[in-house]
């Protein structure tokens, strides 16, 4: 089976492209690159189906000449999948813009509790607690042991 | 046998009902179960001393080798006894112990008694890893009971403690015992000790078990936990740390000896680490003043006492280990419950605080000194019996090895040990004895308060019984021996006995007798001796360093991992794919066949290269419409693409969601900045340049090679004919999508209710209902009544007045009115064409769907309402229970889910009427799709639209407000 | 009995379109909803005594001739799957029921939380079902949207922040898997697993490698496999309970039987051994120290369930019968006892207002019954015995050392390392939030007061704007503000002010402790049937290694 090299450097052109994309922190940026990544992926399944042929629709002339219909079934449904994908992540964006004021993807809390701990060379706080506790105690036959 | 222990967990869970009934009465109860435990093994005493052995196996787990198999001998009958005997006294001591108004006495007598079964089943299994099974339960069973008082930050730390300390010596035993059980094909006891696999595999693995033991047993360097548990209830101490569970190891020791007591390191570490802590625990036991820490350090040096003997290896040796065990068990007991008496009694446990007890509590004075007597191994006591054999096993040892293979120095230096160590033994005793029931000039003598007889009738029992064993040694030996004979004899064959006649045995225990009790005289000068020498560490102290390195590791390898940004995670991600099929791939590379053509037509070629152009372009804009125009291009292109392959349905649709998609995108666009807002981190861009291109490259490659290498005719060859035969339709995408793969779609329309769902809700949060909003003719917004009504115009659309009219266009309004229905027909054809030319249900809806975009966007909200008058969701669910329902519909009529039939109706005036059933799967997807727009179309542009409208009053009662 | 493949996929459906058309009739809702996953837990236990009887059960939608259609096929592994998957599914939705999930709360929308579960139930399902490549890239999509919907319910500026790192690392995932299949198909011609299994061994080893290697990452990331696993505790722990325990009981699971079945299925003989077993390796080590570090008992599940996602890649990776019998045990284990868990959690948020251990105290005196709740499938978490998972750790042990490569011991020590761990977070967490009493609780906190609590951000007002974290304001959106704050750190009030104020139910809805003691029960009724449950997982690893069984069962010999 032949590639064509024009469909494969769309492909990949719109893969790249969205990925950079994908990668950038303003949710926007992230969905349109997400799209792009939809397209492009859509294009390679028209690459997996071989060459170019006639519409898959029968009629009298042979069957031979057209177009390998089931990749076109799967991306239909890619498609399909990737306006729903566009519309929730719309939806989040809008949300998320509401809450914080723009759109950008934040990090996140918890993670940064910890590596403020690990940057001031500290315990977590569960072992503070949980050992922080009792020590002393744990010392007890220690500390009696000095003759009174 | 299994009886026996599952009667102790039902006891245990009836237990928290039993004291909420009776109150601490309950232990009363309770205490039966043990003790029927204990009668049952005295029925076999008799037989045991002919060494039967009894057992009992039930399947449980055959694929793991794991069976509830028990057997017992005369060494798990000896600990039956300890065991259930002492655990029925203790039970029975508890009653009095504790008040009725004790906070969780119902859990901890469940806990008490759940672990008494624990410990009866760890010694009765025959099973190595069922015996793990129960091993682990005393563990956790022992944490409860720890952290009975948990307002006690000791008893919760401690607590924790001996769980941690403990299960890591118990996880690597069970490593050990599954070495040694896959190398030995089986994990039954008794086989293993019939013949002992040998090589290097299973030495680490018994010492892996040894592990284990050491750590349960509080051997060095794990010995700290039992002291440090020594915050748990005075009953906890005497039954677990004491009588029970501290047992386990010496127990498991005694249990493998006969098998392994050669595998090279055995002996080396039991007997160097059990001398250690015999002398360590001495030494410390003698700078306590808290009399249950003296004991708990008094404990920790018998243990190490104990497993020196058990471990060892010779007839005689194992013969006076068991005794000195049972001694143990029985005078440790009594002199913990003893402390109990005295706690409750005065309040206090302090050797300093403690005075006078003697003359108000002689009864209480006499069975500490028995007991007391028996620890230190003064004649006629069962401690003096067992050690005087000891001595006697250690000498023979220390003079010809006896087959242990040790040396004579070390004979003889684990001899000296052992009798220094009981010297040690005899002055803590004596300070015990004496700081507790002692008249002290400097100490104030304690009120008296009354001890119920009831309390002390377990510790006088345990203390007469150290006694009368002194005197049993006969009976004893010939109970024990079945044990003892596992192990080659001795030169001369010993028993227990209370003459042995003069010797050097004899000399020994008088020279410990006697240092013992100087050390005790000349306590003061031997205590600043002690507080002299300082002992640079401590194992304690390395437990917590441990403990600190481990959790400081985990924050700093945490915070390398969870960096929290999204943008770090899919980096990772990328690169992982780029790493490991992008490598693969340059290895296919190699060899791999490929062949590729530039461009299948020229149209191609120019397409591309748009696509190319707007692709790069998206990245760069810096505008968010723009972005979103040029991506469009994008998919725009991508459409046509498909329309050169030969692909008029995918071009449709992508046209269409592309489209809709625009629409979309636009009504949240109108709410965000126009610009983003840019942070100029040039080095992080070339990453992602860097990153997105590697993996273009991968999936070029990727692409060039797989389709190189295909040989296989697609499945699809078939679809054409089978479409038309089958599925009765010639459009084969169609048929693919409503017939061929009909489970996929279904599954996808699912997919877009759910999208759909998350959009409302993301947009009204508190419910997915957009509500509809008809217009009200006699109350239109303020908005309508401004338009001008001079000259009359007349109302191209019905809700259009609810605009502002500077947002109103008349052109836009008369060509939606006109166009409107038009397309709603078209798209019904597109629905029913669909099966035999381009269309489909996808088409179709979202065709009407854009319709419905029209009518919004001329006439605003309510004019979307006035077009769709119903819910959405009702809308979409509606479409997907008609698709299911077509789906479900076959297998009433005997045919598969989804399966299809083709109907000829001739009717009269019509013609001939070709139908497939699946239509009205498609009509169920093309009914969904409309509820889809028009969901968006609800939530992302009139919900938002709502929005604006609130904000803006609140802005202008504000402003009113301020003015 | 072949015709009941479908119904676990397809009434869930039928019932997701009901609830919707029902939007106003929230009893009738739960009556659907309830009807449905019962009746797809009647089919489950069916197909598992059918596999086990007369084997695989397979399908071929609207009866097209093999191979032309989708395939639904149930093996031993996918009924036993199937089985799990749609009890704990039902138990969650009781629990949820009972918290008024599904209520008019205010985050929790009557009309959304009904469809979306039933979808979620429906692509689990589908994904353990699906013969087919594409299909099974379906079945990801149904759970992942559903998911995506059920973790941002209400919108909260945790759950968006949540939110958002998932949804983007799923769709990038799904991005991928979507160019694994053209690849696949563009060298094969072919999407049906059966046929695949056949075609792709006459690909050269090499190109082959390439498809496992793209198929395995793609499958990874959903079971969160180190280095793919970073995003889980991100973005599990802010959902509402019940959420967060069918995604942590369900979804990483999906992904872990999509490893299992792409290895045995396509790619037989694995050069990926070594891979996998450093894999494992790092997960259950990297994931059980993030477990310790957390203060959150929500984040340290979470992190144990990433962290044990390496046991059942041991076994995987093992590649042996009994490598793969002990996977799928530890798989139905673990399914049960995360899920378990947080469902505890649920009802400790609700009765101690918090999941937090600086805020919590004294709930085994206040609450015995959400004590026994937590420490029983807590122990078994950590691999106690007789517990199932310690029944799981000892097959997957017994495996290793049966293979007993260096790697395969050291996989094995690390294994022991982690539950040590496990069991030392456990207690950890017991200690404080059962044991410490609510005034020391309170009283340690100010110790503590000096470091800023985790998740708390500063509140800044000036002029018209308010700034939280990085966030900006208009003094309009200060409430919204403030709220999100609260969202963000739970309310600031430890256990023992809360209580004192008399905020905290004492009494929980019987129903969710009803569901929850019921998932206990099952989980320790899975000791109970260990024996035959082990001999099940065993045959079913058998049939996995002979690869005939599942191919002769989907397709005749002429049209592969």
């Amino acid at each position: 089976m032949t590639a064509s090299l024009s469909l494969i450097l769309a492909a990949s052109a719109m893969i790249g492209c969205g990925i950079y994309l994908v990668l950038e922190r303003s949710l926007t940026r992230v969905l349109v690159g997400v799209v792009m990544l939809g397209n492009g992926v859509n294009v390679l399944f028209l690459i997996s189906g071989g060459p170019p042929g006639r519409a898959p629709i029968v009629d009298e002339s042979d069957a031979s000449a057209m177009s390998d219909p089931l990749p076109q079934a799967l991306v239909l449904t890619a498609i399909v999948i990737s306006l729903a994908t566009a519309a929730f992540v719309l939806a989040m964006a809008y949300r998320s813009w509401q809450l914080t004021g723009h759109d950008d993807v934040q990090d996140d809390v918890e993670d940064r509790a910890i590596r403020r701990l690990a940057a001031a060379d500290a315990a977590s706080d569960s072992y503070d607690l949980s050992s922080g506790e009792g020590e002393g105690e744990l010392e007890m036959p220690e500390e009696e042991g000095s003759p009174a | 046998m299994l009886a026996l222990v599952l009667a102790h967990f039902l006891a245990a869970a009836c237990a928290p009902a039993l004291v909420r009934i009776l109150g601490p009465r309950a232990f009363l109860l309770l205490a039966l179960v043990p003790a029927a435990a204990a009668g049952w093994a005295l029925t076999w005493t008799s037989r045991m001393a002919d060494g039967v052995v009894t057992t009992e196996v039930v399947d449980w787990v055959p694929a793991l080798d794991l069976d509830l198999a028990f057997a017992m001998g005369s060494l798990q009958w000896v600990m039956v006894l300890v065991v259930a005997g002492i655990g029925a006294l203790v039970l029975l001591y508890c009653t009095w112990y504790f008040d009725a108004d004790e906070a969780g006495l119902g859990a901890f007598a469940g806990h008490f008694v759940a672990f008494a079964g624990s410990m009866l089943g760890l010694v009765l299994a025959d099973d190595l890893l069922l015996l793990y099974v129960f091993w682990e339960l005393t563990t956790v069973f022992s944490y409860l009971l720890i952290g009975h008082d948990p307002a006690k930050r000791a008893g919760r730390a401690a607590g924790l403690q001996a769980l941690v300390v403990t299960t890591f010596g118990g996880l690597a035993m069970l490593v050990g015992v599954l070495v040694l059980g896959t190398r030995a094909g089986t994990f039954r006891i008794s086989e293993l000790l019939a013949d002992p696999p040998s090589g290097t595999a299973v030495t680490v693995a018994v010492l892996l078990i040894l592990l284990g033991a050491i750590s349960k047993s509080a051997l060095f360097p794990f010995h700290f936990w039992l002291p440090a548990a020594m915050a748990a209830p005075t009953p906890v101490s005497a039954y677990l740390h004491a009588a029970a569970m501290v047992k386990a190891g010496v127990y498991l020791v005694g249990l493998l000896a006969p098998a392994f007591a050669d595998v090279p390191g055995w002996r080396g570490v039991l007997l160097s680490l059990g001398v250690y802590t015999m002398l360590l625990g001495g030494w410390r036991a003698l700078r306590q003043y808290d009399i249950k820490l003296l004991l708990a350090y008094g404990t920790v040096s018998q243990l190490g006492f104990l497993l020196v003997v058990v471990s060892i290896g010779t007839r005689a040796a194992a013969l006076a280990g068991l005794a000195m065990l049972i001694a143990h068990a029985l005078f440790k007991a009594t002199l913990f419950l003893v402390v109990g008496i005295v706690d409750r009694r005065t309040g206090t446990r302090d050797i300093r605080q403690l005075s006078g007890l003697g003359r108000s509590a002689p009864l209480l004075l006499g069975v500490t000194v028995l007991a007391g007597a028996s620890m230190a191994g003064v004649p006629p006591l069962a401690g003096f019996v067992a050690k005087e054999s000891i001595y006697g096993a250690l000498i023979d040892i220390a003079r010809h090895g006896e087959g242990t293979g040790l040396g004579t120095a070390a004979g003889w230096i684990v001899l000296a040990g052992v009798v220094l160590g009981s010297a040690l033994t005899v002055a803590y005793t004596a300070r015990f004895v004496w700081g507790t029931f002692a008249t002290k000039p400097d100490a104030d003598r304690l009120p008296a308060g009354r001890t119920p007889t009831g309390m002390l009738a377990a510790p006088l029992l345990l203390a007469v019984a150290s006694l009368v064993l002194g005197f049993l040694g006969a009976p004893e030996t010939a109970l024990l021996a079945p044990q003892a004979d596992r192990f080659p004899a001795g030169d001369h064959l010993e028993s227990l006995a209370l003459w042995h006649g003069p010797g050097l045995a004899l000399a020994l225990s008088t020279v410990s007798l006697g240092v013992g009790l100087l050390l005790f005289w000349r306590r003061a000068s031997f205590a600043s001796l002690q507080s002299a020498v300082k002992q640079a560490w401590s194992a304690e102290r390395g437990y917590l360093t441990l403990v600190r390195i481990l959790d400081r590791t985990a924050v700093e390898v945490t915070s390398l991992t969870q960096r929290g940004s999204v943008t770090t995670y899919v980096g990772v991600i990328l690169m992982v794919v780029v790493l490991l099929p992008g490598t693969a791939l340059l290895a296919a590379s190699a060899g791999g066949s490929y062949s590729v053509i530039g461009w299948d037509n020229a149209g191609q070629v120019a397409v591309a290269a748009i696509i190319v152009v707007a692709a790069v372009q998206t990245t760069r804009s810096r505008r968010r419409l723009k972005a979103v125009v040029l991506v469009g291009v994008t998919g725009y292109g991508t459409a046509l693409l498909f329309l050169l392959h030969g692909a008029p349905d995918l071009a449709l649709t992508q046209v269409l969601v592309e489209t809709v998609t625009l629409v979309a995108f636009v009504l949240v666009l109108r709410r965000l900045p126009e610009y983003f807002n840019d942070t100029p981190l040039t080095r992080r861009r070339y990453w992602r340049a860097a990153i997105g291109s590697a993996v273009a490259a991968v999936v070029a490659g990727i692409m060039i090679l797989t389709t190189g290498a295909r040989t296989e005719t697609p499945v699809s060859a078939a679809f054409p004919r089978e479409a038309v035969a089958f599925g009765g339709g010639k459009n084969i995408v169609n048929v693919t999508l409503v017939d061929i793969r009909a489970w996929d779609t279904l599954g996808e329309i699912s997919v877009l209710v759910a999208a759909a769902t998350g959009v409302a809700s993301l947009v009204f949060l508190r419910t997915r209902r957009a509500g509809v909003h008809r217009v009200d003719p006699n109350a239109l917004s303020a908005a309508a009544d401004q338009t001008p009504t001079h000259p009359p115009r007349r109302i191209w659309l019905p809700a259009s007045r609810t605009l502002a009219p500077d947002r109103r266009s008349i052109i836009f309004e008369v060509v939606t009115r006109l166009v409107f229905h038009t397309i709603v027909v078209f798209s019904l054809f597109l629905l029913f064409s669909g099966h035999n030319s381009p269309g489909g249900g996808f088409a179709a809806g979202l065709v009407t769907g854009l319709a419905l975009v029209v009518r919004y966007l001329a006439g605003g909200r309510y004019e979307l309402d006035e077009a769709a008058p119903v819910d959405a969701g009702a809308l979409m669910g509606t479409g997907l229970f008609i698709a299911a329902l077509s789906g479900l519909a076959p297998l009433a009529f005997g045919g598969a889910v989804l399966q299809s039939a083709l109907i000829d109706l001739h009717l009269p005036v019509v013609g001939d009427i070709h139908l497939v059933t699946s239509v009205f799967f498609d009509v169920g997807v093309y009914v969904l799709v409309v509820g889809l727009v028009l969901d968006l179309l609800r939530s992302l542009g009139a919900g938002i639209d709502r929005q604006i409208v609130g904000e803006l009053q609140t802005d202008a009662a504000e402003l009113e407000e301020a003015t | 009995m072949t015709w009941l493949v479908p119904l676990p996929v397809i009434l869930p459906l039928l019932g997701a379109g009901l609830t919707l058309m029902l939007g106003r009739r929230p009893r009738l809702q739960r009556a659907v909803s309830t009807t449905v996953l019962s009746a797809g837990v009647v089919v489950a236990a069916t197909l598992v005594y059918e596999t086990d009887r007369n084997g695989p059960q397979v399908l071929w939608i609207g009866a097209w001739r093999e191979p032309l259609g989708i395939s639904l096929v149930a093996d031993r592994l996918s009924a036993l799957m199937l089985l799990v998957s749609t009890v704990v599914t039902l138990a969650v939705l009781v629990y949820s029921i009972g918290q008024g999930m599904t209520g008019n709360e205010r985050d929790t929308p009557l009309t959304i939380y009904h469809p979306t579960f039933l979808v979620l139930a429906a692509g689990v399902s589908n994904a353990f079902l699906a013969g087919d490549l594409f299909n099974l890239f379906v079945s990801f999509e149904m759970l992942l949207f559903a998911s995506y919907v059920l973790l941002t319910l209400g919108g909260t500026g945790a759950r968006i922040r949540a939110g958002t790192i998932y949804v983007i690392v799923n769709v990038v995932s799904s991005m991928l898997f979507l160019i694994s299949i053209a690849a696949v198909y563009s060298a094969t011609g072919s999407l049906n697993l059966a046929q695949l299994a056949v075609r792709i061994d006459s690909l050269p080893s090499e190109l082959s490698l390439v498809l496992q290697l793209l198929l395995l990452t793609t499958f990874s990331i959903k079971a969160a496999v180190f280095p793919l696993s970073f995003w889980l505790p991100d973005s599990y722990p802010t959902a509402p309970a019940p959420v967060t325990a069918v995604f942590a009981g369900l979804l990483t699971k999906v992904g872990v039987y999509a490893i299992i079945r792409s290895q045995t299925l396509l790619f037989p003989e694995s050069p990926l051994t070594d891979l996998l077993l450093w894999a494992s390796l790092l997960t259950l080590v990297i994931g059980i120290l993030g477990a310790v570090a957390q203060t959150d008992i929500k984040r340290m599940l979470s992190f144990t369930l990433v962290s044990h996602i390496g046991y059942m890649l041991f076994g995987i990776a093992l590649g042996t019968a009994t490598g793969y019998a002990g996977a799928v045990f530890y798989v139905a284990h673990h399914i049960t006892i995360q899920t378990t868990l947080f469902l505890v959690l649920g009802l400790v948020e609700r009765r101690g207002g918090s999941t937090s251990l600086i805020r919590l105290g004294g709930l085994a005196r206040l609450s015995p019954v959400i004590a026994v709740l937590f420490f029983v499938p807590a122990m078994n978490l950590a691999g106690i015995p007789p517990m199932s998972g310690f029944l799981g750790k000892v097959s997957l042990a017994q495996a290793g050392i049966d293979v007993g490569s260096p790697l395969a011991y050291g996989v094995v020590a690390a294994g022991m390392l982690t539950s040590l761990l496990t069991l030392y977070a456990v207690a950890k967490a017991w200690n404080l939030a059962f044991w410490r009493t609510p005034e020391q609780a309170h009283e340690m906190a100010r110790t503590l007061s000096d470091r800023q609590l985790p998740g708390a951000l500063e509140v800044i007002e000036h002029r018209d704007h308010v700034h939280i974290g990085s966030g900006t304001f208009g003094s309009r959106d200060t409430d919204e503000a403030r709220s999100i704050l609260d969202e963000d750190d739970g309310s600031n009030q430890d256990l023992h002010q809360l209580s004192r104020q008399g905020l905290l139910p004492t009494r929980l809805p019987r129903t969710m402790v009803g569901a929850t003691g019921g998932l206990v029960a099952v989980s320790l009724s899975l000791t109970v049937v260990a024996g035959p449950l082990f001999g099940f997982t065993q045959q079913a690893a058998d049939d996995l290694l002979d690869r005939d069984v599942y191919i002769d069962a989907v397709l005749p010999e002429d049209s592969r």
